[in-house]
């Protein structure tokens, strides 16, 4: 073959959700992609918790969202705080989130699943997708990225897009980040537990195809991280993110503090009689917009997804796919507005972030790292509220303390002061 | 030009296969894959067409199903696959599948060999190549673990339980290839791509004028549980129990 034969518009390298929907753009703009998964399908080895906010499957298709591989309309938002053996949940039902002539707010998502369906919709556009091939270099020429070597194969393109999820090969490749540091990280691991669908809906007070996305504050041990739970139509995504510096001074295993939490007696009757169907674990972005990569783009090169970085954590929600699916958007309509100009592709993609909201709303979010650096908010914060929560309701006969003493005196005991508190809340308000 | 044909089956993926609690198999959650043996008898086809100075050409006898197959045969290397897409596949026995096969290959010019994997992963029946050779009347060698193209002659040589037999037929013929033939090696970027642009030609039931009912017919399929002795050596001291587990053992005819 000839290197013309060898040439493509683009390559992308990964089809998670970033590469997918970049290829999906570009080829529905008649331009000429290449998709390289090492998987032996696309979302084979992909972990999320999961749930995808539908805006930005609108944002690539209009009305797609309905033929989608997803789950169930999450109208049940939840925070659990889990202290000992006790809970308090906080229930948020806004059936609105899934009215009938709009797309639903999010859904809860499996990624094998979705991520398959979205690169054959990548392939139906007109994109070619190669799984189960690993690219192992970047090609330099004349100080631009030029094309890919996966195996003994040789591949070019005008443009080469890093869509190859976190700690990114590519990007170390091109030069553009060194060896991700542990601080910024979090370590997930995450069960997927199959049960009936009528069980679910029973057990979670869901309607038909309603869902419910739940948090938990209070299931590390006092390790930075926390816990999620979605329902799916057959399954519950259970699973919890660390830090994995504070993991590896502590006592107990990632392993041990997760079987806990399935045993906690707020945890273990959602799950009871599940099977467990899956286990993975992998890494995010814990950083938000500090997270972000100083470069996104060299000449030839650019970083998608989590490759670039994107993800949202704000204790109440954990946003990477629909930025993963936004940034692909925006790098292909940068490939697409630079037609012929190669060199403009790096700066349209930086403004394309930008006019897709993107880069505003991490910068938005920013606060929440701050709060969430706070160690004593994962142990302290949810043994506190259910202290407070137990003085309230436990009803013994004695005079009952004042509602004041009741929240002083559980503060003391929690060896927190006041003072923390408000420095905390002042410091809550004014970044968020 | 002489032909080399690699005849290959698409099954469910075995590690997405459950049992259920009641025995009865789920394979609502299987993907389907190209037959593992068969990536062998593909390698083998591309080997030989390559010594013969012929073309390698595939043939599938599936449903709508294994339409995925035809990309990842010919990312393995094949130049063409022929694919009967038929219904009847799905309750296809080695009778009805070899004689979809064998109406197929008749319709192929200058045949010279025809390879199958001794048995499919999922059913394993090993009735594939024999049968095909019947229906074509052609020399038929199984468990080929090695083989060898001089001229017109193929020298094989069959695995059999304890010992080595080498074989000698004159081409055309069928063969039915060991796993340990070759290893098959996992398709590169630029094979997957040009898979792509290759020929797929595909034939419906009718176009083979031949009756694909099957001679056997499946009643049931169903998980099974091992049973296993279940016997503790917990008598006397250690020494005892070592001898007793290794009397057992003899007796059961492992040692
Ligand atoms: C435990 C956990 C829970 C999460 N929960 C949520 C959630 O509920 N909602 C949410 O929006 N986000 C969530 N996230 C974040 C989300 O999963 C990611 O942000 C998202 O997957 C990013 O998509 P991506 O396409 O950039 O990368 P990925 O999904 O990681 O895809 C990268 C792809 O590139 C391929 N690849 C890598 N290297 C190569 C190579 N050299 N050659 C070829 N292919 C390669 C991989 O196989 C993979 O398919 C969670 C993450 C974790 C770990």
């Amino acid at each position: 073959m000839s290197q013309a034969e060898d040439k493509f518009d683009a390559i992308i390298v990964g089809a998670g959700p970033a590469g997918s929907a970049c290829a999906y753009t570009l080829a529905k703009a008649g331009k000429n992609v290449l998709v390289i998964e090492r998987g032996d399908s696309p979302g084979s080895k992909n972990v999320t918790g999961g749930r995808i906010y539908t805006y930005a499957l609108e944002m690539l298709e209009p009305g797609i969202f309905a033929e989608a591989a997803l789950e169930r309309r999450v109208t049940h938002e939840q925070i659990m705080l889990l202290a000992g053996q006790r809970a308090i949940t906080v229930d948020f039902h806004q059936p609105g989130f899934n009215a009938e002539d709009q797309a639903p707010v999010s859904f809860t998502v499996l990624r094998a699943v979705f991520d398959e369906w979205l690169a054959g919709k990548a392939e139906e556009m007109g994109a070619i997708v190669a799984c189960g091939i690993k690219v192992d270099r970047l090609i330099e020429e004349e100080g631009r990225i030029a094309g890919v070597v996966a195996g003994e194969d040789e591949m070019y393109a005008d443009v080469v897009i890093a869509a190859d999820g976190v700690n990114s090969f590519m990007a170390q490749e091109a030069g553009l980040i060194q060896d991700i540091s542990a601080k910024t990280m979090g370590v997930g691991v995450k069960e997927v537990i199959e049960l009936p669908a009528q069980t679910i809906s029973e057990r979670f007070n869901l309607q038909a195809d309603e869902g419910a996305a739940r948090m938990l504050l209070g299931c590390t041990e006092g390790i930075h991280g926390g816990g999620f739970l979605y329902t799916n139509k057959q399954s519950i995504s259970l699973g919890c993110v660390f830090t994995p510096e504070e993991v590896a001074q502590h006592k107990r295993s990632v392993h041990e503090i997760f079987q806990d939490l399935k045993m906690h007696p707020a945890i273990a009757p959602l799950i009871a009689g599940g099977e467990t169907i899956e286990y993975s674990a992998h890494l995010v972005s814990e950083a938000g917009v500090r997270g972000i990569h100083p470069k996104l783009h060299r000449e030839g090169f650019l970083m998608i997804g989590d490759a670039a970085g994107f993800v949202i954590n704000t204790g109440y929600s954990i946003r990477g796919i629909d930025l993963a699916i936004v940034s692909g958007i925006a790098a292909a309509n940068a490939i697409i507005a630079a037609a012929e100009n190669i060199a403009s592709v790096g700066p349209n993609y930086i403004q394309e972030l930008n006019r897709l909201k993107l880069l505003p709303a991490m910068k938005a979010a920013d606060g929440y790292f701050e709060v969430l650096e706070t160690p004593w908010i994962y142990d302290k914060i949810p043994n506190l509220a259910n202290d407070i929560m137990e003085n309230l309701f436990r009803i013994s006969g004695e005079v009952p303390l004042r509602m004041k003493d009741n929240v002083l005196g559980a503060i003391k005991a929690n060896g927190l002061t006041v003072w923390q508190l408000a420095k905390l809340g002042i410091k809550g308000v004014r970044s968020l | 030009m002489s032909q080399v044909i690699a005849c290959y089956k698409w099954v469910a993926d075995e590690a997405d296969i459950r049992i259920n609690a009641d025995l009865s198999i789920d394979l609502s959650k299987a993907k389907g894959k190209i037959s593992d043996y068969d990536k062998n008898a593909i390698e083998a086809a591309i080997q030989a067409a390559a010594v013969l100075g012929g073309k390698a050409v595939g043939v599938t006898f599936g449903t709508s199903d294994a339409k995925p197959s035809l990309k990842d045969a010919l990312s393995r290397g094949l130049d063409e696959v022929c694919y009967i897409k038929a219904q009847e596949a799905s309750q296809a026995d080695g009778a009805a599948t070899a004689r979809a096969l064998a109406a197929a290959i008749k319709k192929l010019e200058n045949v010279s060999l025809i390879i199958c994997a001794e048995g499919a992963s999922d059913t394993y029946s090993r009735q594939t190549a024999p049968r095909i050779g019947a229906f074509l009347d052609l020399p038929v060698v199984t468990s080929v673990s090695k083989m060898e193209l001089t001229g017109n002659t193929l020298t094989a040589v069959r695995k059999l339980d304890d010992c080595l037999q080498t074989v000698k037929v004159d081409l055309p013929a069928v063969v039915a290839v060991l796993p340990e033939i070759n290893p098959a090696p996992i398709p590169g970027l630029k094979a997957v791509l040009a898979a792509g642009k290759k020929p797929v030609h595909e034939l419906k039931a009718a176009d083979l004028g031949v009756d694909l009912s099957p001679l056997s017919t499946i009643s049931e399929i169903k998980g099974y549980i091992m049973d296993r002795k279940n016997i503790i050596f917990n008598e006397g001291d250690l020494a005892e129990q070592v001898k007793a587990l290794v009397a057992a053992l003899r007796k059961e005819g492992v040692l």
